[in-house]
């Protein structure tokens, strides 16, 4: 097994762990370690760019922020936990999955690769940035902006009256 | 089996264990944990594809835009859990019902 195949397999591992873990808190640094994982399967197939951003957006900040909520309603969670039966028949779901798609699944796939077109030139990550995707840069402004708002609407300065 | 269906074949798993979580859980963090497996899958889906066609450049701009958007849908749904377990005192989806007519 190649190291490539090996860090998806960590990944579908990590993915397991953090669904299956009885504490929330092991959730949130299993989906961390997730991401780096993912963020590690990106520098090898060549896009440090994505890897970058993976590892520092997604296994930095959504993980603080899932802390920081999970911490929030721990006591809950110790009071009133999870049935867990559902989760312990995910590995037996996941495996009947895995053998089922392994004899219907690679034909598909191997006919999806076969509709691959070539792309024409070769340019930067800044080019296709800057130039090929700027409505993207205003949507991504936009988003945040959004999200911000939301934030704000969820949680109102509270006025005395 | 060639290395790109071997690659979506394990993100299909990947995808399954994401979708499981959202199934199975009554718990909003989760039902965020198992949103964030399923977009992981996604992320790989594209850089895969990216890199199958030589057009990583254009796969992770693209990415870019995805992790950005992924980044607000998380933040929005935690302040919305927050929100949730202050007035309701739970976190558990099947108690989100006050709207209910």
């Amino acid at each position: 097994m190649t190291y490539h195949n090996l860090l998806f397999v960590l990944a579908v591992f990590f993915a397991l762990w953090a669904v299956t873990a009885k504490k929330l808190l092991t959730s949130a640094i299993m989906l961390a370690l997730l991401s780096v994982t993912v963020s590690l399967i990106f520098f090898d197939l060549g896009a440090p760019w994505a890897g970058v951003f993976e590892l520092s957006v997604c296994a930095g900040l959504i993980t603080v922020l899932f802390i920081g909520a999970v911490s929030l309603i721990r006591s809950d969670e110790e009071k009133h936990p999870e049935g867990r039966a559902r989760f312990y028949a995910l590995p037996l779901a996941l495996a009947a999955f895995g053998i089922a798609a392994w004899f219907y699944l690679p034909p598909f796939l191997e006919e999806l690769a076969s509709w691959r077109r070539m792309a024409a030139g070769t340019t930067t990550l800044g080019l296709a940035i800057w130039d090929l995707r700027r409505p993207d840069l205003l949507g991504q402004i936009l988003m945040l902006a959004s999200g911000v708002f939301v934030i704000k609407s969820v949680f109102p300065r509270r006025t005395e009256k | 089996m060639s290395v790109f269906a071997m690659d979506w074949y394990l993100i299909g798993l990947l995808f399954f264990v994401g979708f499981y979580c959202m199934l199975a859980s009554r718990s909003i963090v989760r039902q965020l944990i198992g949103l964030e497996i399923i977009s992981k899958a996604a992320m790989l889906t594209v850089i895969s594809a990216g890199a199958l066609t030589a057009n990583l450049v254009l796969a992770q701009a693209l990415l870019i835009t995805m992790i950005v958007i992924e980044v607000v849908v998380v933040a929005a749904g935690l302040a919305l859990l927050v929100k949730t377990f202050r007035v309701n005192g739970n976190a558990d989806i099947w108690r989100l019902d006050s709207l209910k007519g």
